[in-house]
């Protein structure tokens, strides 16, 4: 059996047990159940407030009838933001990798804001394919434009969060496997190398927290147009 | 790409949808904010600062 480097993307089986089923599961352990306190402790009250301001943040531009969307979408950044995270651990599957995953979550949610759109109010939802000042002329061409680029939404949110994790996951094996073979052969070039990776794992951090926030960013995005 | 594996796509879309849905929002839902958001105005003035005891 030749391994390669996508091998550590395949939903891990143990015995027969997805393990993908664990790295679902376990990780809301981290967030207790908080009992109404006056003040609670560190950990709880971290959380509360990343829930409050996050909501706030997000909901802040929209009107009265998509802040019923609030539960949703912060249990999604949540969801999101501990998966993408706890993935960049040794030894972990980061099951938003998985593509169906992604697309799981992304297709339902943006037809769900397309379908309210299209409910409520169908003429300012359809007014979103043709942007105001365009030329007579160009009018078919656009409007078939601004078709493809709707349709292509959920394509774009669920691939985009798949692909930055999943590239994200192969460069950090790529240069540790290269400095760990470099270690007997240039230890020099090995030190710079783990260096590398030191910076690259910060970034990848990073692009872990932002990936999440962009998803939900979006689908607030899409919600907003169309409630 | 093994993520273009058909045999685990529907089992992990419905595993994870199952879990956000029974798990992450009923989570995020208990955390309620007892406190009104404070109306602050010129009679009102700004609050002391706290921190946890540490003790």
């Amino acid at each position: 059996m030749i391994l390669s480097f996508f091998d550590q993307f395949v939903s891990p089986t143990l015995l027969e047990v997805p393990l993908i089923a664990l790295a679902l599961s376990l990780p809301w352990i981290l967030y207790p159940k908080p009992i109404p306190r006056w003040l609670n402790n560190r950990l709880i009250t971290l959380q509360g407030w990343f829930i409050n301001r996050f909501t706030q943040q997000i909901f802040q531009p929209l009107s009265l009838q998509g802040h019923k969307w609030a539960a949703l979408l912060t249990s999604l950044m949540i969801f999101l933001i501990t998966s993408n995270l706890l993935g960049l651990l040794p030894y972990t599957f980061t099951p938003t990798t998985q593509l169906s995953l992604n697309m799981g979550f992304a297709v339902p949610l943006w037809l769900a804001t397309v379908i309210i759109g299209m409910r409520n109010q169908p003429t300012h939802a359809l007014g979103h394919l043709l942007p105001e000042g365009t030329p007579i002329l160009l009018i078919p061409a656009l409007i078939i434009i601004e078709t493809i680029s709707l349709f292509i939404r959920p394509l774009a949110l669920g691939v985009r969060l798949t692909a930055n994790l999943t590239a994200g996951h192969l460069l950090i094996q790529l240069i540790a496997t290269a400095a760990f073979v470099l270690l007997p052969l240039m230890p020099t070039v090995a030190t710079l190398t783990s260096a590398l990776l030191v910076l690259l794992t910060l970034l990848e951090i990073a692009v872990a927290m932002i990936q999440a926030y962009v998803f939900v960013l979006l689908l607030s995005l899409y919600l907003q147009e169309n409630v | 790409m093994p993520q273009l594996n058909p045999s685990p796509w529907f089992a992990i879309l419905v595993f994870s949808w199952l879990v956000f849905l029974t798990l992450v929002i009923p989570k995020i839902l208990q955390h309620i904010f007892l406190n009104d958001p404070l109306l602050r105005n010129l009679d009102n003035p700004l609050m002391e600062p706290w921190d946890w005891p540490w003790f």
